[in-house]
């Protein structure tokens, strides 16, 4: 090629060492990538994932709360915000990840504005259901005691509904945990990140597959068992 | 603006490719009522009989929370690292992941059934198989429905994910922007929302049904 | 009864949100952390911010590497945007600046974005199709690499034997499946190609999404597929045969950074630039090849990878 090229002296090739004998059979798992990994690849993709998850709830029951509400004061409202959330959920997120990327472009946002959309359907149904299943003898009595009608919702029904919503928080962490990583399709970010690159090498890198998908694991029941933790602390009445 | 010409443009992707996406809507199908078929067939008798027995409240409750934390990604990749790539190994990773939610319903369909019904049964001289099936079941079909409900939803719209592990589907269409571009991968969104809609309907009139025939006796 | 409930879902909410707190601080710390190691180095303010982001496949992961770790070195500040998918999404994520800087394949500038109606004879005549197409975006191609990596049309060498066929042209009337990215249906240098140029007609595309075609290949999915020259497998000759490919559907792909124009001005753009040529100049074939092999067979990262060869060569 007589283009624009530099004149240039051949490159030094460097020894760039071997793989174990494990990574290079690439057996089921080899524990010493994971420690020379875990610094580099797996622990920031696992506080990576832990953010996308912790916002995509929080912001996800901000959203849920409000619309539930709206569907618990008018019950007419209900249905058609109950359907809207139940349309969100069926959209398959390998679709909803792409189709947001004209929108809010190859960012974090993407990954959160689907994750949320996925949150509401677990979270509004919860926080309906909890607040509905107040018992209406109690609402009476609160009533009787001439509570207002703020006061009945925040002093009766909410602490009622307590065990109920944070049911739905548990489910809706868990779940959004594992959809997160197939947001690393389209955004190379979170545990997804690892595991799609062990799936593109030949042959699957079947550590990388086995860590990364081990930690999301990890990640949602430990998740969960703090949620449920949180959950008795909160509501000790409700023991199951 | 720029979703609603999107959505235009995925209305009229539709019937350019009526056929393409009739092809892959069945083979999604074919895939998705495959693994729900046989976790139907492992989930249903186990989570019943368990829950007849009244045993197993930690396995049910942990399959459950279990079932929600597997990353499909992960479980599909498995699926390709053990079986090599083909129908199987979606198959296989769609039926641990349509386990959970059946399981579980199941067991606590039965489990939570009226147990004064259930002595009423026995005194009555009938066998366990016989108060599981003419008694337990019924009281809870509704839950069991509202389980297999829940599986199948998940199922389509995960089996899409299939589509990056040579497994056919929508899901291909979705993971070939470059050829399909935006409209059609929303087109084939559409699509997996239908299928996971009616699907959900056809069932949800099933458990209204059986609310109906339980109403009675409840 | 009400009153305690009260307390308690005070003391609850103190509760969720103190755990909140917490989880954000730990999260923040984390990727302070992170921000921290790209802090090392160096950042001088009148240098442009660049935005890299990278094909989504190892070689690209390596160049994207090299090339950023190189412009670190030089004071630059660069944050890896990680993969954008097909030439296309990079395409559009370029134009509308997603990103301003990516490698890519000069004959897939050529053939499949500017859509050059024929193929182009030389190396140098695709470099030009390719820089005169970016340059029509506002952006610009610098110099490219010594090595290209080509697409190629890949069987097992078994296969290959029983069919008895050496060139692509061989495969006319003979029916075969060919495993390639999703993307390959429509191109010219790839299933489009073999169509309109070799003529061969029985064709069943295999799509793959992030398997590879070797792993196809070797369980006999698929009869051939979209390799890649620099592909370390390209290498083990008994196992795996590339078809010659008589008619150069698969055009010359030497690799060039396209980046935004608006990256050049001034002394730090001349810096960029030199310092990228300096780092295309090293890559040969071989070169490329030994990176890939450490990718692939030996499980080394990117980074890793990059670092090691920049040091090498005195380009870090």
């Amino acid at each position: 090629m007589t283009g624009p090229r530099l004149a240039a002296g051949g490159p030094v090739i460097p020894n760039f060492g071997h793989g174990t004998a494990c990574l290079r059979h690439n057996h089921w798992f080899c524990p010493s990538w994971v420690r020379e990994h875990w610094g580099d690849i797996l622990q920031p993709a696992l506080l990576q994932h832990l953010e996308l998850t912790a916002i995509a709830v929080g912001i996800g029951f901000g959203i849920a709360f409000l619309l539930a509400l709206v569907g618990f004061r008018w019950r007419f409202a209900d249905p058609p915000l109950g359907a809207v959330t139940d349309l969100l959920y069926t959209i398959p997120s390998l679709a909803l990840f792409q189709l947001l990327v004209p929108v809010t472009g190859l960012t974090v946002t993407t990954i959160e504005v689907a994750l949320v959309s996925y949150t509401l359907f677990v979270l509004y149904r919860n926080i309906v259901a909890g607040l509905r299943a107040v018992p209406a003898e109690v609402l009476e009595a609160a009533r009787g005691m001439g509570l207002t009608r703020a006061q009945t919702f925040l002093r009766v029904e909410l602490p009622l509904a307590a065990p109920a919503i944070l049911a739905g928080v548990r489910v809706a962490t868990v779940s959004t945990i594992s959809i997160a990583t197939v947001a690393a399709l389209v955004i190379s970010y979170g545990l997804g990140a690892p595991i799609f690159e062990a799936l593109q090498q030949p042959d699957i890198f079947r550590t990388e597959l086995l860590s990364a998908g081990a930690l999301a694991i990890l990640l949602a029941l430990a998740a969960d068992t703090v949620l449920a933790l949180l959950q008795r602390t909160l509501t000790p009445w409700s023991r199951l | 603006m720029l979703l609603a010409s999107l959505f235009v443009d995925a209305f009229r992707f539709i019937p350019h490719h009526a056929g393409l996406l009739l092809n892959k809507t069945g083979e999604l199908a074919e895939l998705a009522f495959a693994a729900l078929g046989i976790a139907l067939l492992i989930a249903l008798p186990l989570g019943l009989w368990l829950g007849h027995r009244h045993r197993g409240l930690f396995l049910a409750l942990g399959v459950s929370s279990l079932g929600r934390a597997l990353p499909s990604i992960a479980v599909i990749g498995l699926g390709i690292a053990v079986l090599g790539v083909g129908f199987w190994n979606n198959t296989v990773a769609l039926v641990v992941l349509a386990i959970p939610p059946i399981l579980t319903n199941a067991y606590f369909a039965v489990e939570g059934a009226d147990r004064d019904a259930v002595e009423a049964a026995r005194g009555m001289g009938l066998t366990e198989a016989q108060i599981l099936v003419r008694v337990e079941l019924p009281l809870g079909l509704p839950l069991v429905l509202a389980g297999l409900r829940i599986a199948t939803v998940f199922v389509i719209a995960t089996a899409t994910i299939a589509g990056i592990a040579g497994g056919g589907g929508l899901g291909e269409v979705m993971t070939n922007q470059p050829t399909y571009g935006l409209p059609g991968v929303l087109a084939a969104a559409l699509c997996v929302s239908a299928l996971a809609l009616v699907t959900a309907g056809v069932l949800a009139l099933g458990q209204r049904a059986a609310f109906r025939r339980m109403a009675p006796s409840a | 009864m009400v009153r305690k409930h009260m307390r308690r879902a005070a003391k609850a909410a103190f509760a969720v949100s103190f755990g909140v707190a917490l989880l954000i601080g730990i999260t923040a710390c984390g990727s302070a952390k992170k921000s921290g190691v790209a802090g090392e180095q160096k950042t001088i303010s009148s240098k442009p911010a660049i935005i890299l982001g990278t094909k989504n496949f190892g070689e690209e992961y390596i160049l994207g590497q090299l090339y950023g770790q190189a412009l670190q070195a030089k004071g630059f500040k660069v944050s890896f945007k990680g993969s954008f998918g097909s030439s296309e999404l990079a395409d559009v994520a370029i134009r509308h600046g997603k990103m301003n800087f990516y490698p890519e394949y000069t004959g897939v500038i050529a053939l499949d974005l500017a859509k050059a109606k024929t193929p182009p004879k030389s190396a140098d005549q695709t470099y030009s199709i390719a820089k005169t197409y970016e340059a029509s975006h506002g952006l610009t191609l610098l110099n490219p690499t010594p090595f290209y990596d080509s697409d190629t049309f890949t069987m097992l060498t078994k296969t290959a034997h029983k069919l008895g066929v050496k060139t692509i042209a061989d495969m006319k009337g003979k029916p075969f499946s060919y495993a390639a990215l999703p993307e390959c249906d429509k191109r010219i240098t790839c299933i489009l190609g073999f169509k309109t140029i070799y003529h061969l007609t029985h064709i069943k595309f295999v799509p793959i999404g992030t398997i590879s075609v070797y792993t196809l290949l070797d369980q006999k999915k698929a009869t051939s597929g979209d390799g890649f020259s620099t592909d370390p497998q390209q290498l083990q000759h008994s196992k795996y045969t590339a078809l010659t490919d008589t008619k150069h559907i698969f055009g010359f792909q030497n690799v060039a950074p396209v980046l935004s124009k608006k990256l050049l001005k001034g002394a730090a753009g001349k810096l960029l630039v030199k310092t990228c040529n300096a780092v295309s100049s090293k890559l040969t074939l071989a070169a490329m090849q030994a990176m890939n092999k450490a990718y692939v067979v030996d499980k080394a990262t990117p980074k890793q990878i990059a670092d090691g060869f920049l040091k090498a060569n005195g380009l870090k």
